[in-house]
């Protein structure tokens, strides 16, 4: 009977501590209780018996809705994500535009990388958008 | 055994009927499905008591702590009038749905 109450600790063991939880618990357990007893009575072994009770009690995120426990929600990034490709991309381009400018001030070509580059936070403002 | 998705939106309705004919505890409860329905349809426990927690919230059945006459202080639930009210209200509506189904699914093999 060790085991089954050990089990019915585990189950419950992420449901915030509550009056509500300790009551829902101990009923839990005792009715639990009852079944193994039942089981036994029916000519199961102990260990059968509690294995069978734990097997057919099911999926505990039923009750923990029930008890309102927020599911964890994924925390949005994509603001984050969309103002490090911003910062990110000015200083890529900014680099561009130096060496342009010192190394090959007669001709422009920095345009061309910093096309390339404004795909980063275009991708990110559209994930954004998206994501809202 | 039957597929339980089905059964499940009717839940509130088996433990109310079976609250209604005298006040049970937990396990009586699913025991009592299981036999009448000569185990063709069992109910998880978890099951069981998200439904009791639902129920009781909406007031619509009530638990006590019951006496060691009654064979043992489990905890005991009753049905309460808004209850009462609310089972007829599906009876009411789970005629008019077997109606409609029936329409559809009787006569064909």
């Amino acid at each position: 009977m060790k085991r089954l109450k050990n089990h019915v600790e585990e189950l419950f063991k992420d449901i915030p501590e509550s009056e509500q939880k300790k009551a829902i618990k101990q009923e839990v357990l005792e009715n639990l209780e009852e079944k193994v007893w039942d089981l036994m009575e029916q000519g199961k072994e102990e260990e059968d018996a509690i294995n069978k009770a734990i097997v057919d009690f099911g999926d505990i995120e039923e009750i923990k809705m029930e008890l309102g426990v927020k599911q964890p929600t994924k925390k949005n990034m994509t603001k984050l994500n969309l103002g490090y490709s911003v910062w990110g991309s000015l200083l890529i381009i900014a680099l561009f535009i130096f060496i342009n400018v010192s190394y090959s001030p007669e001709t422009i070509w920095f345009v061309y990388p910093t096309f390339a580059v404004l795909w980063w936070p275009l991708t990110m403002y559209f994930h954004w958008q998206r994501s809202k | 055994m039957i597929r339980s998705d089905i059964i499940r939106g009717h839940l509130d309705s088996i433990i109310l009927r079976l609250i209604l004919e005298e006040d049970r505890y937990g396990y009586e409860i699913s025991k009592e499905i299981s036999l009448r329905t000569d185990n063709r349809f069992q109910i998880k426990e978890a099951t069981l008591y998200a439904v009791f927690q639902r129920l009781e919230k909406k007031e619509l059945i009530e638990a006590y702590i019951g006496n060691v006459s009654q064979g043992g202080k489990r905890k005991y639930y009753k049905i309460t009038l808004l209850g009462k009210a609310y089972l007829k209200e599906l009876v009411e509506e789970w005629n008019e749905v077997k109606e409609i189904i029936d329409l559809f699914m009787e006569g064909l093999k």
